[in-house]
């Protein structure tokens, strides 16, 4: 099963790299596949423990296979911003790129998404669980980042941004429940 | 080889459709009479390309733009775009100038003729391509207006017809205000560089590319260049464009292209040419500094971008 679920995530890269020779903005269509790859799975990924909760069915087991799934997007995404969009030009990112508000809210969730995988193995995750709240952190940036990326939000931006509300405020309303 | 060019092979189809349509009925020739496809193709001076540029394909333009009448998609204006009526299509002209008038886009191309030109054009997103467009420069229309004294900038305003442009049905869920308007200074204007166009690729404009009639000024950003001009008027003050009313801190009036100012969200140093993985250094005024340098002389850049 999750094999499966494996197999129909990385179906868009593959797609895009069968596309990529002859797509008309290549590096744009990269950014694209890999970010809206990310921000989905990302969501998706705070999907299980909702469904816990809602429907009574539990797939938690499938949690960190889709965290890192989305985690592998966000590598690949960054990865076009430094090999295809900077060319190495590190001088550039870190004088120019790094202080654009857009550039740097999208590098904190990154960061936090590599936390998060390099801390989701049995040993350093016991140790580490705890700090993986942060993964809300990089859902807001990551939203904030995407709403940003064109030059007006269209129907995906808005979508992710609705979905990513409905999720989190059925954590708070649960919440607030069990105080109750 | 023996190739039928496409214009007498849609009418040879054409033809032949019309000859079945007679076995059934007359009002099916009636029909496809008035479905002839209109010739596309224009005369025109070629440009004989001196800088040597390496020209995009048609496809590569025409799939790939931003219309937002259409959707803020790049793709999805293709096929929402082909219903789109063209023809015949008057342009109005208003303001300080000698008569007001509108005039149809085929007596525009009666009037002034038809060139080709072979332009960069860079988009303020950070891509590039290279298109042969076909039209006239803006200076000659501006001669036949006759601008008075009073006239100090040119207004372009994108056509409204709700209808016709989805977007514009839209009300407060628009993607931008509608009618789309720019602007540009009067020298900007006069400048010989400064072309309207209603062709490229040897035809008509397709209706993704800003049919029938569109300003291409190829030293600034993208969206400086109009697209299904509706109305073109002299005025006095600088005219508010679309872009700077909706984000006045991303962009301006002028918008010239810069390799040092950059968008506050990206860098505006390189660009990505249509087709290529790699990307290429953006230069200042599109590379046509040269010509147009001057118009901007003793003018701080950074803060009228």
């Amino acid at each position: 099963m999750k094999a499966l679920l494996v197999l129909i995530a990385l179906l868009p890269l593959g797609f895009a790299y069968y596309k990529v020779e002859s797509a008309i903005d290549p590096i744009k269509m990269l950014y694209s596949t890999t970010g809206i790859g990310a921000v989905v799975l990302l969501l998706l990924s705070l999907v299980p423990s909702t469904c816990k909760r809602v429907c009574h069915k539990n797939f938690l087991s499938y949690r960190k296979t889709i965290g890192l799934l989305s985690f592998l997007y966000a590598l690949l995404h960054a990865s076009v911003f430094v090999v295809l969009d900077s060319e190495f030009d590190f001088v550039t990112i870190f004088e120019k790129s790094l202080k654009k508000p857009f550039i740097y809210v999208g590098v904190i969730a990154f960061i936090i998404l590599l936390f998060m995988a390099l801390t989701s193995f049995k040993k350093l995750f016991t140790r580490f669980s705890k700090y993986h709240k942060a993964v809300y952190i990089a859902l807001l940036l990551a939203l904030l980042h995407s709403f940003w990326a064109q030059k007006v939000a269209g129907v995906f931006e808005y979508s992710v941004i609705v979905a990513g509300a409905v999720l989190l405020i059925e954590r708070l309303w649960s919440k607030r429940r069990s105080y109750i | 080889m023996n190739i039928t060019p496409e214009a007498l092979f849609n009418a040879r189809r054409h033809f032949l459709k019309l000859g079945a349509g007679a076995l059934v009925s007359s009002s099916a020739i009636s029909q496809l009479l008035a479905e002839l496809p209109k010739d596309l193709s224009l005369k025109y001076i070629p440009d004989s390309n001196p800088q040597n540029l390496t020209l995009n394909t048609l496809e590569q333009a025409s799939n790939y733009v931003n219309f937002y009448e259409f959707s803020t998609d790049k793709e999805a204006p293709v096929k929402l775009s082909q219903k789109m009526k063209t023809s015949p299509w008057n342009v109005g002209f208003f303001g300080e100038i000698k008569t007001e008038q509108m005039l149809e886009v085929d007596d525009l191309i009666a009037k002034f003729g038809l060139e080709e030109r072979i332009y960069r054009f860079r988009c303020v997103e950070g891509w590039s391509m290279v298109v042969p467009w076909i039209g006239f420069p803006l200076y000659k229309l501006l001669d036949y207006l006759e601008p008075n004294s009073k006239a100090k900038y040119v207004k372009f305003t994108t056509r409204h017809e709700p209808s016709m442009f989805p977007d514009q049905a839209k009300g407060i869920f628009a993607s931008i205000k509608h009618p789309y308007v720019e602007g540009l200074r009067m020298d900007e204007a006069r400048h010989p560089l400064t072309f309207i166009a209603v062709g490229m690729y040897g035809k008509r404009l397709l209706p993704q590319n800003g049919a029938p009639i569109r300003l291409v000024v190829p030293w600034k950003y993208g969206f400086k260049s109009i697209k299904s001009i509706d109305l073109i008027e002299c005025v006095e003050k600088e005219p508010l464009n679309t872009w700077q009313e909706q984000n006045p801190k991303e962009y301006g009036f002028y918008a010239n292209v810069n390799p040092s100012v950059d968008h506050p969200r990206w860098s505006q140093a390189k660009e990505r040419l249509l087709g290529k993985l790699t990307k290429q250094a953006t230069l200042p005024f599109n590379d046509y500094e040269k010509e147009v340098a001057g118009l901007y002389a003793g003018m701080d850049l950074r803060k009228f971008f």
